[in-house]
């Protein structure tokens, strides 16, 4: 018996989340900072964490405090870095992270959390942000905005007034109680940390753009690593390797041969495509349906006798692979006419060929059951394995996982049971050579 | 419909299937086999099993039966295509690569038997669009007690075609025999006659293969046996009325 073949580890472009920190005093203008940033680089992974959501809920006599204009949230010790920290690093590690909501009108933690998962910048913006030393260690950039204080009191002001229903006198109260000794003792201080000042707020566009510049080829610079890394999980299979016993190909039958050269015929109108592809997909859902997971089922027949067949141990959810996994929905729903589903859209960049995943909607209670992921190509597999990440670190178990596939590429197919040999696959047709995709183009017509 | 078991029947087998990861696996029992080259029982899958569960159930409603029982019709539809003749029919893909492929040779027909044959004319119909269907009624004679042909219409050309010939209930076999039987007197040959059916008694099936052995027989499940009423047991009741009526 060969042993099993090592687990290799696939890491998404999100995993190392390139951090920046932009610290200054209140009023400097932090946030337009982060807007403009997040602007210029105009791309779906890149996201703006405030620290306004990880300030800690007060007691009912710090809150009474706070109504009256008397409480410090200038402070350091105002904000909760403990969860901060914990946030970041799971971000970092490319997991799920639930954001606090708080809640400035009760001074109070909202029991709902705002999910960040999977960008590849992210931007934390807030007074502290260059002040706990483990905050610090996980930034990969660390800018201070430098704002003459005059200025930052003037924007305050207005804010405070304007947006915040806030008095003349209450506003310069606690400038001067707390914002201003805080600033000299705190905040300033914290350009020490710095690796970049930019005086003057969003107003010094040659900054800005030195930053965006930089943040764009960190990521240049993953995008490299990452299509470097799936090149990689190729190296080390054998050709002749057997594959995976949980990669299960419909038997290739006569009248499944017949529909597969209907299918590869480019003469073949669309409506034929739409009805052969449609045969096809209630077959390959037939067949995953056989490698989900069963328990005995005791009933009593019309005929009043007793029988033990089966039924089935959870719920069918599915996920769809978008564009082209829609291709596959109408064999799903003559399958599983209930199926709740999720969408995940991922394409490939047309310059790099990487793949990247630009929108996620899952039904939340997937990880409590079998998931059938639905995509008619598997080419290098890269974007399966990114959905496969993607739903494990929503909690789906590995082994509750099947993949249901038309064409697949031997290689492909490879590299995803080397990175997750618990996943089954059932493919339609199997073969040698990587190819563009093409069906969703011939099923949908565009 | 109360009935009494009959010990003399052989028992199905129990069987263990399921997902090759698990190292205990449920029990359920399957199919009695079948010794005839000609009787092509699917592949006794969990979610067949499941499927057949559904259907079998007395609790189970019209809609779910209907439902349950299409997707059974539809796999055992293309199981039967399966046993259809091709020919080699190279084509150039999408991406401008030839593929040898095959073609399907030769034209098809449905033809139902009343009226539980006719509720499997959907997921035939699902699986071949436009295809031409004929009917046979046949109704047991309440003097003699053996089938009698009411009605067939049928294809003109039906001696050119293969038949999808439909049942879903197989229990002594009567109304199947003499449907097949109508077949051959206008000229379909036997060969190309193929019987598509749900739930068969080995008892009848088993006179059915060996009395036209070169006619093939796709089922889903061969059941225990038959009760002194000549129904399918442990079974599922009448289908027709489990499909149409109740």
């Amino acid at each position: 018996m060969p042993t099993a073949a090592p687990v290799v580890h696939y890491s998404p472009p999100w995993a190392n989340t390139h951090i920046i920190g932009i610290a200054g005093s209140s009023g400097s203008g932090k946030t337009s900072l982060a807007l403009k940033i997040v602007t210029a680089l105009n791309l779906p992974w890149v996201v703006i964490l405030s620290m306004d959501s990880f300030y800690k809920t007060l007691t009912p006599e710090q809150s009474k405090l706070a109504f009256n204009n008397e409480y410090d949230f200038d402070s350091p010790s105002s904000i909760d870095f403990d969860i901060l920290v914990e946030k970041l690093r799971d971000l970092k590690q490319g997991r799920k992270a639930e954001i606090p909501v708080y809640s400035f009108e009760k001074h109070q933690r909202q029991p709902e959390t705002t999910t960040i998962y999977s960008c590849h910048v992210l931007v934390l913006e807030g007074i502290f942000a260059l002040y706990d030393s483990r905050v610090l260690e996980l930034l990969d950039m660390k800018i201070y905005v430098d704002t003459d204080a005059d200025v930052c009191l003037a924007r305050r002001l207005a804010r405070d007034i304007k947006y915040r229903g806030r008095e003349l006198n209450g506003a310069i109260k606690q400038w001067m109680t707390f914002v201003k000794p805080n600033y000299e003792l705190y905040v300033e201080p914290q350009k020490k940390n710095a690796d970049i000042m930019v005086p003057r707020g969003i107003e010094n566009i040659t900054a800005i753009q030195m930053i965006v510049r930089h943040i764009q080829r960190a990521l240049q610079k993953k995008s490299k690593e990452h299509i470097d890394a799936l090149r990689k999980l190729n190296q080390g299979i054998e050709a002749d390797e057997p594959l995976s016993p949980n990669i299960k190909v419909l038997k290739q039958s006569n009248q499944l041969n017949g529909m597969h050269t209907i299918l590869h015929n480019r003469e073949t109108t669309r409506e034929d495509i739409v009805f052969y592809f449609d045969r096809i997909s209630t077959l390959l859902v037939e067949k995953a349906m056989d490698h989900l997971e069963h328990v005995s089922n005791e009933i009593e027949t019309a005929q009043g006798l007793p029988y033990t067949g089966y039924k089935l141990a959870t719920e069918v959810n599915a996920v769809v692979i978008l564009r082209s996994g829609g291709t596959l929905e109408v064999g799903l729903k003559r399958v599983v006419p209930d199926a709740k589903i999720g969408r995940v859209l991922i394409q490939s960049n047309a310059r790099t060929g990487e793949p990247e995943l630009h929108y996620l909607k899952l039904p939340d209670t997937l990880h409590e059951h079998s998931v059938l992921v639905l995509d008619p190509q598997i080419a290098s597999g890269a974007s399966a394995l990114m959905t496969i990440t993607v739903l494990k670190d929503h909690g789906v178990k590995e082994e509750n996982i099947v993949f249901v596939t038309y064409l697949a590429s031997i290689g492909g197919l490879r590299r995803m049971s080397k990175v997750f040999p618990k996943v089954r696959i059932v493919v339609g047709k199997m073969q040698e050579a990587f190819e563009r995709r093409w069906i969703d183009e011939r099923y949908f017509g565009s | 419909m109360s009935s009494t078991p009959v010990t003399t029947v052989p028992e199905s087998p129990a069987a263990a299937i399921g997902p090759t990861y698990k190292d205990t696996k449920p029990k359920a029992t399957v199919s009695t086999p079948v010794h005839h080259e000609n009787v092509h029982i699917l592949p006794q899958t969990p979610q067949l099993i499941a499927l057949l569960t559904m259907i079998r159930d007395k609790n189970t409603v019209r809609a779910d039966f209907i439902f349950y029982s299409n997707r059974i019709i539809r796999l055992l539809v293309e199981e039967g295509l399966n046993h259809l003749p091709v020919i080699s029919h190279p084509v150039t893909t999408p991406t401008g690569r030839i593929y040898s492929g095959v073609k399907f040779e030769g034209k098809i027909c449905g033809v139902s038997i009343m009226r539980a044959g006719e509720a499997m004319e959907q997921g035939l119909r699902d699986c071949c669009r436009s295809v031409r269907i004929g009917k046979i009624l046949i109704q047991r004679d309440e003097e003699t007690c053996k089938p009698r042909l009411f009605y067939d219409k049928l294809p003109e050309d039906i001696a050119d075609r293969f038949v999808l010939l439909l049942d879903p209930m197989f229990a002594t076999g009567g109304s199947a025999t003499m449907a097949v039987e109508v077949l051959i007197s206008r000229g379909v040959p036997e060969e190309r006659i193929l019987f598509l059916n749900l739930i068969a008694s080995p008892e009848g099936i088993n006179g059915f293969a060996t009395k036209f052995p070169k006619l093939r027989v796709i089922t889903a499940f061969v059941d225990q046996g038959l009760n002194e009423k000549n129904y399918i047991i442990p079974g599922l009741g009448d289908f027709g009325d489990r499909y149409y009526c109740i």
